[in-house]
């Protein structure tokens, strides 16, 4: 009989490491859907994402080898450029968008601001490409990689082969993007159960949910769709979003919904940064929403609000700021990696 | 006893046969010519004719979903089937398929270009991989076929001419489909004659094409319609 019961449980922990190797993506957040990304081609593990992180932070995927990812993506802004409009690159080169803060990729299926990209394991090569950003090219950035100390190494480890190839380099970036997760806010606590709104929190949410949440929706604060949300024309940048990609008319002015979550520190706000506070941005939808053919539905009426009402969607909004996320050290500049390979 | 040596001896040749069959492999290559002229271009440009001072500098493309039929039935499909073939490195114009059964076949299928679906699939590796040069950054998706060089018609810099062709979403895609009839031989060469595209546009008004849109399309079939098997 005892024999009988170690041999169960021996096969049920078989099983049970096999379920949890077969997952191989991230955890999932008790309040969320299920990610959209397809882990079984790209499984993360440890060694990968680490991999990924010190190409995030490495400024050799640049011509130059001054600009890394986390040049305009930095972890204490939830990983956008704070306090630019416009990002800027290569040679402080000034680009035409601001950088989208990145955090739970996993849950996006398209990405950048008019939707460029289709899949996140391809996102990096836009940047690494753009003139305005690093100016380098992917095959480049692998004979680059190869020729250091550190990668063939870190590749190794991750992918069971030293010998460096643009998929690799694109999936482990992805592996390392996939990995930040903001789910801890207050919001979240709420949602769980484990914590409650103060009274204005709570009056902003109930006036969130019925203004904000049809594009904002939760828990992700975005429904993942190209909306016109009535901003004028910028002459000086003749941005159409969408328009651009799909070249139909029916897309001008349209731009991907951002998440709200960490907006707080996130600023400054929409596609070409042109707000830097959230009163400015709830004034936009309550008093300055531009009239044209393609706004979005949802604000053809206009949402009234009053000064203090408008305060209290700030005081909500406030808690969806994570600060777990925001400090993580796994999130971090991976200095133990590229300390020990100076010393080499 | 005579008889039953010959019978031995038909046996034999019978499983020789089919040994061999079993081996079958189908070689099919890929010649890129200008008019009559084959073109393998170098590091310095192929010149297509003087008159016009007209160049090509690059010429390089995939087919994909390579497949064998007979009577209009599929009998192989080739596994994992992308090929990158470019007019610069002669090995990647010779592409070989191991049926491994007998087969006979009258006819060749393939796409020019990469399907849809393996178009929104993130990074993949071997002829796939981005580092090949053949993936658009700005906007995700493959380039089905480039051609690029100069001619003294184009009034752009350095009088270039560029075709990037792709684009995978409708109404912009640009994968061809095209089938060719061959007489179930072991060796199938196809001609891809540049000048049948050239000619046929006005290179002084379309010169460049690098996103997918309707030029892309046209031009796309155009490409498709300049490939035909050679009858050596």
């Amino acid at each position: 009989m005892k024999k009988k019961l170690i041999l169960l449980s021996v096969v049920c922990m078989v099983i049970l490491a096999f379920r949890a190797a077969n997952d191989s993506g991230i955890k999932v957040p008790a309040n969320f859907p299920k990610p959209v990304y397809d882990f079984s081609k790209n499984p993360l593990t440890p060694d990968k994402v680490l991999l990924g992180r010190a190409l995030f932070y490495d400024p050799i995927l640049s011509r130059n080898n001054q600009i890394s990812c986390s040049s305009c993506h930095s972890q204490f802004s939830a990983f956008t450029h704070v306090d630019h409009a416009l990002s800027h690159g290569i040679e402080d080169k000034i680009g035409t968008r601001n950088s989208p803060a990145l955090m739970n990729l996993a849950w996006q299926k398209v990405f950048m601001w008019d939707g460029a990209v289709n899949h996140l394991d391809v996102q990096a090569l836009a940047p690494m490409s753009n003139p305005l950003e690093m100016d380098e090219n992917l095959a480049n950035v692998v004979s680059k990689l190869q020729a250091t100390k550190l990668y063939p190494k870190l590749f190794l480890n991750a992918f069971g082969d030293s010998v460096i190839t643009g998929e690799h380099t694109l999936k482990a970036i992805s592996q390392f993007m996939l990995s930040l997760v903001s789910s801890n806010s207050k919001y979240d606590s709420v949602m769980r159960k484990q914590a409650a709104f103060n009274d204005q929190e709570q009056n902003g949410y109930t006036l969130f949910k019925k203004n904000c949440a049809s594009c904002h929706k939760e828990p992700l604060f975005t429904n993942d769709e190209f909306k016109n949300n009535g901003l004028p024309l910028d002459t000086t940048l003749n941005d159409y979003g969408r328009f651009g990609i799909t070249k139909n008319p029916l897309d001008s002015f349209k731009f991907k919904v951002p998440t709200l979550r960490n907006i707080e520190f996130s600023y400054p706000y929409m596609h070409d940064g042109r707000f830097k506070k959230l009163s400015q941005v709830l004034n936009h939808y309550t008093a300055e929403i531009h009239q044209s053919q393609t706004l979005s539905p949802e604000l053809h009426k206009p949402i009234v609000l009053t000064s203090n009402e408008k305060v209290d969607i700030i005081a909500f909004l406030l808690t969806l700021s994570d600060k777990s996320f925001l400090f993580n050290p796994q999130y971090f500049y991976p200095k133990e990696i590229f300390s020990k390979a100076a010393k080499d | 006893m005579k008889n039953s040596r010959t019978i031995c001896l038909l046996i034999f040749i019978g499983f020789c046969q089919v040994a061999l069959l079993h081996a079958q492999t189908i070689r099919l290559s890929f010649i890129p010519k200008y008019g009559d002229k084959a073109m393998l271009l170098s590091d310095s440009a192929f010149k297509a004719n003087d008159s016009t001072d007209l160049e090509i500098a690059e010429l390089k493309f995939y087919v994909s979903n390579m497949q064998l039929l007979k009577n209009g039935e599929v009998v192989f499909t080739e596994g994992n089937s992308f090929h990158l073939l470019d007019a610069k490195q002669a090995q990647t114009l010779q592409l070989s398929m191991d049926t491994k059964q007998p087969i006979t076949f009258d006819e060749l299928k393939f796409d020019l270009g990469i399907d849809s679906s393996s178009n929104v699939s993130g990074a993949m590796g071997g002829d796939l991989d981005p580092t090949k040069g053949m993936y658009w950054t700005w906007q995700s998706g493959y380039i089905n076929f480039k051609l690029e060089g100069r001619s003294k018609h184009c009034e752009t810099r350095n009088k270039e001419y560029q075709f990037h062709l792709g684009g995978y979403q409708s109404p912009n895609s640009c994968l061809q489909t095209l089938r060719f009839q061959v007489d179930n031989p072991n060796r199938i060469a196809l001609i891809l004659n540049v000048k049948a595209i050239l000619d046929k546009l006005d290179l002084a008004k379309t010169n460049h094409i690098m996103s997918p849109c309707t030029e892309a399309v046209m031009l796309s079939q155009m490409v498709a319609n300049a490939f035909k098997v050679s009858k050596n």
